[in-house]
C-alpha cells in the first residue's frame, strides 16, 4: 500500500472474485471514491496467433473456438467465414440457419451469465441462483443438441459439422416456449427490483459521445444510446433473411446495458424460432477449394460485440496470417470514462457491465 | 463458590462459552441450510460450521510480515472474549437469570460493539488496503445501528420504570428485572408501544451481524472480505466463533427484551422456548431478508439506518414518554 496525502492505491485482481478472469486494476482510491484507474492485462495470453500459424486451416477451427469459452462460438463462426470469404465458398442454406441457430443459443446462455454474475457482485444470491437456473435451460439445450455444454463445435469450413434433425428443432422449439416465461421473471426483476436498481441505476456512465470517440461495440454501445448490431449492419448467414430488432437503450448506465442484455435474449428467441421453422432442407456443408494466395476478412456480432477476423494463405493448408480482434478489446478502453469517481464498491460491478473476456482480448 | 468464580463458569460454560458457541453454530448452520433451501439448493449439513472450524482450527496461523503483530494476533481473542462475557449477561427467562449482580442493560450495550471493535483492530493490523476500507465501512454503518440500539434500550427501560416500582425509578436499566415485570404483565413485543422499537430492532440486527443487505464491511465481491482477507487458520476459526456468538447474544438479548415469557416450570422445557423463540427471531430477521436482497452500498446502508430504524425506534420512544 502506497500512501501519498489522502490517496492510497487499492489493487483489484488479478485475481479477485468479482472478476472471472484475470485482469489487474491498480485503483488510486481517496476514501472510497476512485481518483485513477489503469489497467494491466496479459496473464492469460496464450501465443494463439502465432498458433495459429502452426496450424492448418481445418486445425484452426478447433483453435479459435478454445479463444474463449463464453463466446466460443462466435470465434470459429467468424474464423469459418474469413476462410471462406478467402477460399471462395458459398455456404448451403441450410449451413446458414443451423449456424445462425447456434450462435443465438450461446448468446442467449452468455447474456444470462453476465446478468447473473452483476447479482453475484451486489451481493444478491438468491437471484443469482435463479438466474443461472434459468441459464442451466439454456445448457440443457446446448448438451442436449450439440453434446456440449460449452464448445458447441457446430462451425466447419464450408458449412456445419453436425446437422441438426427435424426432432431435435422441436426440442429446440419446446424448450424455449418454456426458458421464455423463466426469462421475462428475471427480466422482470431485474428492471424492478429496488435493490438491484439502487445498485445500477445511473452508475458507471458512458455518454454517447465517449461511446463513439472509444468505439466501444455491442452492448455496450447499444446501451449508450448507439444503434450499432453487426447482424444488420453489415448482414451475414442467415439473418438478412431474418426479422429481429435491433435493442437500444439511451440510459448510458449498468442498469440500461444489462436492460440492453436482457431484451436482446427475446430478440434471440425470436431468431432460433425462425431458424427452427425456416430451415431449408439440403446438404449442410459444401466441399473444400483449391487454396489461393490471397487474404480477406470477416466479421460477426458475438454476444459482447462486434468480433474481427483477418486472414492471409498463401497457397499451403497453413494460414500465412490470422488475426482476431475481440470485442472486450474495445469496451475495456471505456472503463476508465465509466470508473470516473465511482465507489470502490461499484468497480467489479462496472467491470462487470461490459461482459470483459479477458481471455477473448489476450488470446 | 464465590461469586466471581460462578461468574466466569457462567462465561465460559453456561450461557456464554461453550453453550453459546453450540447455539450459535446450530443457529448458524440452520440459516445456511434454510437460505439455501429457498434459493432451492440442497445446502450444507447443519454440522457445517463445526467442520469447518475444526478445519481452520488444524491450519497453520499466517501473519503478514508488515501487520502490526500483537494487535493482529490480539484482535479475534478480544472479541472472543468480550462476546462470551457478553453472553453471560444474557437471561434466559425461566433458566438463568444472567449476571444481574455485575451489570445490566448498560453493561451490554457497551459490550455489543466489541467483536466489531475487533475486526476494525484486526482489519487495520493487517496492513492490507482492503482492511483499511473495511475499518472505514465498519464504523461508519457501526455509528449507523449503534443510534437505533440505543433508543430502543431505552425506549424498554423507560416504559419498564413506569410500571415498575410505581415510576419512582425513572428507567430501569436491570435486564433481569424487566424480564420479570413482563413475564408478570405481559410481553413487550405485543405492546402497540413497543412494535416500532421491535421492528427497529429487527432492522437492526442483519446490520450489526454483517448479513446481507449490510455485509458491506466483509464484502466478498468488492473489497474481498475485507478486514478478514489476511486471517486464516485458527484466528480466522476465532472470528468465525465470535460470529456464532454475537447470533446467539443478539437473539437472546432480542427475546429478553420483547418475548421473555415461559411455558413451564421445569428449566429444559423453557430452555428450547427460549431458543425456538431465539431461532423464529433469526429466521424473520436474518435468513429471509438475506436471501431477499442485495448488498447496499455503505451511503445507501447509512442513510437507511439513520432514517428508518432510527424513526422507528424513536417513534416508540416518544409513544413511552406521552403514555
Amino acid at each position: 500500500m502506497n500512501t501519498a496525502g489522502s490517496t492510497f492505491t487499492m489493487p483489484l485482481g488479478p485475481v479477485h472474485v468479482a472478476l472471472e478472469e484475470p485482469v489487474y486494476f491498480h485503483l488510486t482510491v481517496e476514501g472510497e471514491t476512485i481518483r485513477h484507474v489503469s489497467l494491466t492485462s496479459g496473464h492469460v495470453h496464450r501465443g494463439m496467433e502465432a498458433m495459429a500459424t502452426q496450424r492448418n486451416l481445418v486445425q484452426n477451427t478447433t483453435l479459435t473456438e478454445r479463444v474463449c469459452s463464453l463466446c466460443s462460438n462466435s470465434h470459429s463462426f467468424t474464423y469459418c467465414m474469413a476462410v471462406e470469404n478467402v477460399l471462395g465458398i458459398t455456404i448451403p442454406a441450410r449451413a446458414r440457419y443451423l449456424r445462425v441457430l447456434a450462435e443465438e443459443i450461446k448468446r442467449v446462455a452468455s447474456h444470462l451469465f453476465n446478468t447473473a454474475i452483476q447479482a453475484h457482485i451486489i451481493g444478491f444470491k438468491s437471484l443469482f441462483m435463479h438466474t443461472m437456473e434459468v441459464r442451466e435451460m439454456m445448457q440443457d439445450i446446448k448438451e442436449t443438441v450439440y453434446g456440449n455444454r460449452m464448445h458447441l463445435a457446430s462451425n466447419c469450413i464450408g458449412g456445419v459439422k453436425c446437422d441438426v434433425p427435424g426432432d431435435l428443432l422441436d426440442y429446440i422449439l419446446s424448450m424455449i416456449d418454456k426458458i421464455e416465461p423463466a426469462v421475462e421473471e428475471v427480466r422482470e426483476l431485474y428492471s424492478t427490483n429496488s435493490m438491484v436498481l439502487a445498485r445500477t441505476k445511473g452508475l458507471g456512465l458512458l455518454p454517447k459521445e465517449d461511446a463513439l470517440r472509444l468505439g466501444v461495440v455491442g452492448p455496450v454501445a447499444r446501451g449508450s444510446g448507439l444503434r450499432m448490431d453487426v447482424r444488420r449492419d453489415s448482414p451475414y448467414a442467415a439473418y438478412p433473411e431474418l426479422e429481429f430488432e435491433t435493442i437500444v437503450d439511451s440510459g448510458c448506465c449498468i442498469h440500461s446495458r444489462t436492460k440492453v442484455r436482457l431484451h436482446e435474449i427475446f430478440e434471440s428467441f425470436k431468431l432460433i424460432r425462425q431458424c427452427c421453422k425456416r430451415v431449408p432442407d439440403g446438404p449442410t456443408i459444401a466441399s473444400m477449394r483449391q487454396i489461393r494466395d490471397a487474404e480477406a476478412c470477416a466479421r460477426a456480432e458475438a454476444p459482447r460485440g462486434e468480433v474481427f477476423y483477418y486472414i492471409r494463405t498463401n497457397g499451403t493448408d497453413i494460414p500465412a496470417r490470422l488475426k482476431w480482434r475481440a470485442p472486450s478489446y474495445m469496451n475495456w478502453e471505456a472503463l476508465g470514462i465509466m470508473m470516473r469517481d465511482c465507489k470502490v464498491a461499484d468497480v467489479a460491478l462496472i467491470a462487470n457491465s461490459i461482459d470483459p473476456c479477458v481471455s477473448c482480448t489476450e488470446r | 463458590m464465590s461469586d466471581t468464580l460462578l461468574a466466569i463458569l457462567h462465561m465460559i460454560i453456561f450461557p456464554g462459552g461453550i453453550f453459546a458457541l453450540a447455539v450459535g453454530f446450530f443457529f448458524k448452520g440452520l440459516d445456511r441450510r434454510v437460505e439455501a433451501r429457498l434459493q432451492r439448493r440442497v445446502g450444507p449439513p447443519l454440522k457445517q460450521p463445526w467442520l469447518d472450524t475444526a478445519k481452520l482450527l488444524t491450519k497453520e496461523t499466517l501473519i503478514p510480515k508488515t501487520a502490526c503483530r500483537q494487535a493482529f494476533l490480539l484482535a479475534p481473542v478480544f472479541g472472543f472474549t468480550g462476546m462470551a462475557v457478553c453472553a453471560a449477561f444474557i437471561p434466559i427467562p425461566g433458566v438463568y437469570s444472567g449476571l444481574n449482580n455485575m451489570g445490566d442493560l448498560l453493561v451490554i450495550f457497551y459490550l455489543l460493539p466489541i467483536p466489531a471493535m475487533a475486526l476494525m483492530i484486526g482489519g487495520s493490523a493487517s496492513s492490507s488496503p482492503f482492511g483499511a476500507l473495511g475499518f472505514s465501512r465498519e464504523m461508519l454503518l457501526m455509528l449507523a445501528y449503534e443510534t437505533p440500539l440505543l433508543m430502543i434500550l431505552l425506549a424498554v427501560a423507560m416504559l419498564a420504570g413506569k410500571s415498575i416500582a410505581g415510576g419512582a425509578a425513572g428507567a430501569e436499566f436491570s435486564l433481569l428485572k424487566i424480564v420479570n415485570w413482563q413475564q408478570q404483565t405481559g410481553s413487550l413485543g405485543l405492546n402497540t408501544a413497543m412494535i416500532p422499537a421491535l421492528l427497529a430492532y429487527l432492522i437492526f440486527l442483519p446490520g450489526t451481524l454483517g448479513v446481507a443487505p449490510f455485509d458491506i464491511p466483509e464484502a466478498e465481491t468488492e473489497i474481498i472480505e475485507g478486514p478478514l482477507l489476511e486471517y486464516g487458520g485458527p484466528l480466522l476459526a476465532l472470528f468465525n466463533m465470535t460470529s456464532a456468538l454475537k447470533t446467539f447474544v443478539l437473539l437472546g438479548l432480542g427475546v429478553a427484551l420483547f418475548f421473555p415469557g415461559v411455558i413451564s416450570a421445569w428449566w429444559p422445557v423453557n430452555l428450547i422456548w427460549f431458543v425456538l423463540k431465539c431461532l423464529v427471531l433469526m429466521l424473520l430477521s436474518i435468513t429471509v431478508v438475506k436471501s431477499a436482497t442485495g448488498r447496499l452500498r455503505i451511503d445507501q446502508a447509512f442513510r437507511f439506518y439513520v432514517t428508518i430504524p432510527a424513526a422507528l425506534a424513536l417513534c416508540s420512544l416518544i409513544l413511552v414518554w406521552v403514555m
